[in-house]
C-alpha cells in the first residue's frame, strides 16, 4: 500500500535532510505507529504520504514513493485526496466551514459527487464515528474529542484507502483521546483501513499497532519492527515498558494485562497493607502539614462563578499552603481553569472570596512561621498588577504569550512589566534546558521548547506561587520527565505550585496533594498517594499493575526493590 | 451517566426553505421602502411582528435580535417628539412654544408629529423584517448557496465567518497572558505584545487550514481553455461598460430613457449569461439538506404575488403609495382595502409555521431537563 524507496528529503534553507535514504513498506490494512522525539521528522514523513511534502513546502526530494498505486510527488495533495485522508494535530485549525454536516460534505463537494451519494456517505460516516447527534452543531461548540472525530469523518467521506493522522490526540484530554483512538481502532479492524499515525501517548495505542517506526532524529537510522522489539531499543517508553525493561521482563509487556503476570511473580508473598518505608512516617508528615497549615498562601472560600448562564464554580472551598505542590484534576469543563484564573485575579468571584497571602520571608525559609505583618490580598479589591507580583500564571497555550524576536527579549519584557531590574537569566534558562536557544525566535522552537520558553517568560519575575494550566500538552516522555524535575526543584526552593493537569503520571511524580473537581465543585481533596491509589480513572500505569498504594511510579517500585521488599 | 453539553441558540431548525424566506424578505422590504403611509406601515409592522413572534417561540436565535427590535421602538418613540419639536411646518397647530427659544421655538404641528411617526415606523418595520429573516436563516448556510461561478468566493466568506470567533477567543487568551506578565496598555508601542501573537497564531492557523483544504481536494478547478476564458473576460468587461453607460445615460438624459434602460437590460442579461457559462465549467456539487414543503410553495407564491402587486402599483399608480403630511398634501393618510389585505398576507409565514406545537413541546422537555439538579 505504501512504499518508500530510498527517499531523501530536505526542507528549503535547511542544511540537513530530515529523511535520509529512507525506505519503508506498509501492507494494506496495517496500523503503523510512528514515534520519536519532537523534531525528528514524524510530521514530515506523514506529509509525504499525500504529497503535502514536497508540494506545499518545497525543498529537495530524491527517491521514489508509491501510495496506493499513485505517486504523491507527481500528482500532488489534490490528486491524492481521494486516496489518503489526512488529519492534523490541532482540531481547531482544520475546519473550513462552521457546522458539522457542511464540514463532512466539503471534500465531496470538491469532487463533484452527486447529491444522493453525498447524503448516503454523510449518514454513513456519522454512524461510523458515532457523531450523528452532532450533525447540526456548529463546530466551535464541540469538545476537543468531538472535533477530532469530526475531522476524521470529514476525510472518510471520500472513502480513502489510507488514513494518516499527525498526533491526533496530543491536544486532547485523556477521555477525548480515548474516544478518538477507539474510533481509529474500529476503522482499522472493522473496515481494514490502512492507518498511519504519530503519537506521544504510547500507553494507549501501542497494543493496537502492527508495526512501530521509531525516528530518532537527524543522522541516526530509524528503527522499524514489532512494537515490543522496537520499544526494547528506545528511550521514550511508557512507565509499564520502562519498568519491564529495567526488571528484564521477557517478552516485554505492552498492556496492563500482560504486565500483571510479571507483577504477581514479583510479589509472591501477600502484600502488606500497612504503609511501608517508602512513604513518610505518619508523625513526620503530620508535623509538616501542621506547619504548612499555619501559613496559607491561597485561601478560597465559598467561591461561585458563572459564564453567561453556565455555572462554572459552585461553592469551592480550598486552602493551599506555602510550599505545597497541588495538582487539580477533573474532567473538561469541571471548572479547573476557571479556578486557576480566579487565583490570579483574571476572573473575580461572584460570591465568596479568594485571598492571596504573600510570604514575606525569603522563599527559601518558608517553614518558619509567617511574620505578623503579612498582608492578605483579596482578589475582589486588588488589581491584577498587584497580584502578579506574587503569583505567576502560565496559560495552556504558550503561543498566547510569545511574541518577541528572541527568548532573551521575551524575558526582558516580563522584567520590565514587573519593574524589575535587568538580571542574569542564565540560571533559569539552564534549569529549563533552554540556554542554547536564548537568541532564537521563540516561535521557531518545538512544542516542548515553546512550553518551557513560556514557563521561563513567566518565572523570570520569580513569583512565589506558580500556577500552571496543562503544562504537558504535546510533550514526549523525556520532556515530561525534565518538566517534572524542574517543578520539583521549584518546590524544593520553597515555591508553591498549583498545576491543572490530566497527566496522572506527572501528578504521581511531583504533587503532594490532589484536588479532584467535578461540575464546579471540589469532590476529593487529599494526599496524592491516597487519592490516586483508590481511583479507577486517576490510577497510574504502575499502580494499576500492582494494585498497591505504595507504588505509583517506576521509582517507587525500584526503591522498594532496593530496600528488599521483594 | 453521560452528560451532553447542549448550547442553546445554535441549532437552526428549518422553518421554511431559505428561498422562501428570501422571497418573503423581498415582499416585506418593498412596501417598507416604497411607502411612508402610517396605516400601511402599521399593517406591515403587525404582519412581520406576527412572523417574528412565531419564530421567537421556537428559535432561540430570535431572542438575540430582540435587542435590535427594542432599539427600533426607542427610535420610534424618539422620532415623534424630536420631529415635532424641530419641524414647524403645517396647518394643524397643536400649541406654540415661545419664538425666542432656539430651534424648538415656534408652532408645534400635527403634521410634524405624523411625519415623525411615519419615519420611525418605517425604520422599526425594516429592523423587524431583518431581525425575522436573520433568526430564520443561518447566514453561513445562505453563503453556501452561492451559485457555482461564485463558489470560491462563497467558501472564502464561509471560512471568514468561522475564523472570526476563533480569533476573538485567541485575542482574549493573549490579553490575559500578557496581563500576567505585567503588560499594561499605555501607548501604541504596547500594542505589539498583543498584536504579534495574534498575527502569528492567525498565520499558523491559516497554514494548517490551507493544508487541510488541499488534502481534501479544494481548488481543483479544471481550467477552461484559455481562449474561451479570454472571451469571457472581454464579455464581462463590455457588459459592465454598457451597464455603466446605461446608468449614466438614464440620469443625465431623461428624455432617452428607453434607450438607456434597454442598454442596461441587455448588459445585465449578458453578464448573467457569462456567469452561467463560466459556472458550467466548475465541476462541483453542493450538499444541502433542505426540504421544499407544501407550505413553502404556498408562502412563496403568495409573497411573490404581494411583491408583484406592490411593484406594479408603484410603477403604474405611484400616488396611491405616496404619503407626505405637509401642505399642500393632506395629513390624513389614504387607505385602499385591497392593498391593506396584500400587506396583511405577509403574516402568512408566521401563521403557517410548521410544527410549532412540536417545537414548544421539545422546549418544555429541555427546560425540565435543565431543572434537574
Amino acid at each position: 500500500m505504501i512504499e518508500f524507496d530510498h527517499v531523501t528529503y530536505t526542507y528549503p534553507d535547511q542544511p540537513q535532510p530530515v529523511l535520509h535514504d529512507f525506505s519503508l513498506s506498509v501492507e494494506e490494512g496495517e496500523l503503523l505507529l510512528v514515534i520519536g522525539p519532537s523534531g525528528s521528522g514524524k510530521s514530515t514523513l506523514l506529509r509525504c504520504l499525500n504529497g503535502l511534502v514536497p508540494h506545499f513546502y518545497g525543498g529537495r526530494w530524491r527517491g521514489r514513493l508509491h501510495v496506493a498505486g499513485r505517486d504523491p510527488v507527481t500528482v500532488g495533495p489534490r490528486g491524492m485526496s481521494d486516496l489518503v485522508g489526512f488529519v492534523l494535530q490541532d482540531p481547531e485549525a482544520q475546519f473550513v466551514v462552521d457546522t458539522v454536516e457542511a464540514e463532512l460534505a466539503f471534500a465531496m463537494e470538491n469532487f463533484g459527487l452527486p447529491q444522493p451519494l453525498m447524503r448516503k456517505r454523510v449518514e454513513e460516516v456519522l454512524d461510523q464515528l458515532n457523531i450523528a447527534h452532532l450533525r447540526e452543531r456548529p463546530i466551535s461548540t464541540l469538545s476537543g474529542g468531538e472535533k477530532q472525530r469530526v475531522a476524521i469523518a470529514a476525510v472518510l467521506t471520500l472513502h480513502p484507502r489510507v488514513l494518516v493522522l499527525d498526533e491526533p490526540t496530543s491536544q486532547l484530554d485523556p477521555q477525548a483521546a480515548e474516544e478518538v483512538l477507539i474510533a481509529l481502532r474500529q476503522l482499522n479492524e472493522d473496515l481494514g483501513l490502512t492507518v498511519v499515525l504519530s503519537e506521544h501517548r504510547l500507553e494507549r495505542v501501542v497494543q493496537y499497532a502492527d508495526w512501530l517506526l521509531y525516528l530518532p532524529g537527524v543522522g541516526e537510522r530509524p528503527i522499524r519492527g514489532e512494537p515490543a522489539a522496537v520499544l526494547a531499543q528506545v528511550e521514550l517508553t511508557p512507565p509499564l515498558v520502562t519498568l519491564g525493561k529495567t526488571l528484564g521482563w521477557q517478552p516485554l509487556p505492552l498492556t496492563i494485562k500482560e504486565g500483571r503476570r510479571f507483577a504477581r511473580r514479583l510479589f509472591s508473598a501477600p502484600t502488606p497493607s500497612v504503609p511501608s518505608a517508602t512513604s513518610d512516617p505518619p508523625g513526620k508528615r503530620r508535623a509538616l502539614r501542621e506547619t504548612q497549615r499555619s501559613s496559607p498562601a491561597i485561601c478560597v472560600e465559598g467561591l461561585r462563578f458563572s459564564y453567561d448562564d453556565h455555572e462554572a464554580l459552585r461553592g469551592v472551598n480550598l486552602t493551599i499552603n506555602h510550599g505545597e505542590f497541588i495538582a487539580i484534576m477533573g474532567r473538561n469543563g469541571s471548572g479547573k481553569t476557571t479556578l486557576l484564573k480566579q487565583m490570579v485575579g483574571l476572573l473575580r468571584p461572584e460570591r465568596g472570596r479568594v485571598e492571596i497571602t504573600p510570604n514575606l520571608q525569603p522563599p527559601t525559609s518558608n517553614l518558619q512561621p509567617p511574620t505578623s505583618n503579612t498582608q492578605s490580598l483579596d482578589t475582589r479589591h486588588t488589581s491584577v498588577d498587584d497580584i502578579v507580583r506574587f503569583v505567576g500564571y502560565v496559560p495552556q497555550n504558550p503561543n498566547a504569550l510569545l511574541f518577541a524576536d528572541t527568548l532573551a527579549e521575551e524575558l526582558a519584557f516580563t522584567r520590565k512589566g514587573h519593574r524589575l531590574p535587568p538580571g542574569d537569566d542564565m540560571p533559569l534558562l539552564e534549569a529549563l534546558g533552554l540556554t542554547e536557544h536564548v537568541h532564537r525566535y521563540p516561535r521557531d522552537l518545538s512544542g516542548g521548547e515553546r512550553q518551557r520558553a513560556a514557563l521561563a517568560a513567566v518565572l523570570v519575575a520569580q513569583p512565589q506561587i506558580i500556577l500552571l494550566d496543562e503544562p504537558t500538552r504535546g510533550l514526549d516522555y523525556q520532556q515530561k520527565r525534565a518538566l517534572a524535575n524542574f517543578l520539583r526543584a521549584q518546590k524544593a526552593a520553597g515555591h508553591t505550585v498549583v498545576m491543572v493537569t490530566h497527566d496522572v503520571e506527572l501528578v504521581a511524580q511531583c504533587a503532594d496533594r490532589v484536588v479532584l473537581m467535578a461540575e464546579g465543585e471540589v469532590v476529593v481533596d487529599g494526599p496524592t498517594r491516597q487519592v490516586m491509589s483508590d481511583s479507577l480513572v486517576f490510577a497510574t500505569q504502575v499502580n494499576k499493575l500492582f494494585r498497591d498504594p505504595r507504588f505509583l511510579t517506576v521509582e517507587d517500585v525500584l526503591m522498594a526493590g532496593r530496600l528488599g521488599d521483594w | 451517566m453521560s452528560f451532553e453539553f447542549r448550547v442553546p441558540g445554535f441549532e437552526f431548525m428549518q422553518t421554511y426553505h431559505p428561498i422562501t424566506w428570501l422571497i418573503w424578505l423581498l415582499a416585506a422590504t418593498l412596501p417598507a421602502l416604497l411607502t411612508r403611509n402610517p396605516l400601511y406601515l402599521t399593517l406591515l409592522l403587525l404582519a412581520s411582528g406576527v412572523t417574528y413572534m412565531a419564530l421567537e417561540r421556537r428559535s432561540p436565535a430570535a431572542r438575540s435580535w430582540s435587542a435590535f427590535v427594542k432599539l427600533g421602538v426607542v427610535l420610534l418613540l424618539f422620532a415623534v417628539p424630536s420631529n415635532a419639536l424641530t419641524a414647524h411646518q403645517g396647518r394643524l397647530v397643536l400649541f406654540r412654544l415661545p419664538e425666542s427659544w432656539p430651534i424648538i421655538g415656534g408652532p408645534i404641528t400635527g403634521e410634524a408629529m405624523l411625519y415623525g411617526l411615519s419615519s420611525g415606523l418605517s425604520l422599526l418595520t425594516l429592523l423587524l423584517i431583518f431581525a425575522t429573516f436573520n433568526s430564520a436563516v443561518d447566514q453561513a448556510r445562505l453563503l453556501r448557496m452561492t451559485p457555482p461561478y461564485l463558489y470560491q468566493a462563497g467558501v472564502i466568506a464561509a471560512i471568514a465567518v468561522a475564523f472570526v470567533p476563533q480569533m476573538m477567543i485567541a485575542a482574549q487568551e493573549i490579553r490575559e497572558a500578557q496581563r500576567i506578565r505585567g503588560h499594561r496598555f499605555r501607548g501604541l508601542r504596547d500594542l505589539l505584545p498583543l498584536f504579534m501573537p495574534l498575527l502569528t497564531t492567525g498565520l499558523e492557523r491559516a497554514i494548517a487550514l490551507a493544508e487541510s483544504m488541499e488534502a481534501r481536494g479544494f481548488g481543483d478547478i479544471p481550467a477552461a481553455p484559455s481562449r474561451r476564458q479570454t472571451l469571457y473576460r472581454a464579455g464581462t468587461l463590455v457588459s459592465l461598460l454598457a451597464l455603466a453607460c446605461g446608468a449614466f445615460g438614464s440620469s443625465y438624459f431623461p428624455a432617452r430613457r428607453t434607450l438607456s434602460v434597454g442598454l442596461m437590460t441587455a448588459a445585465g442579461m449578458g453578464l448573467l449569461l457569462i456567469f452561467w457559462m463560466q459556472g458550467r465549467g466548475v465541476r462541483r456539487t453542493r450538499y444541502m439538506r433542505w426540504y421544499w414543503r407544501r407550505q413553502d410553495t404556498v408562502v412563496s407564491l403568495i409573497c411573490g404575488g404581494v411583491a408583484f402587486v406592490l411593484l406594479a402599483m408603484w410603477l403604474a399608480r405611484r400616488e396611491t403609495l405616496l404619503y407626505y403630511p405637509y401642505p399642500p398634501f393632506s395629513p390624513w393618510p389614504d387607505f385602499q382595502p385591497l392593498l391593506g389585505l396584500a400587506l396583511a398576507l405577509l403574516a402568512l409565514p408566521g401563521l403557517l409555521l410548521p410544527g410549532t406545537e412540536k417545537a414548544a413541546e421539545q422546549k418544555a422537555k429541555e427546560q425540565s431537563d435543565y431543572s434537574i439538579p
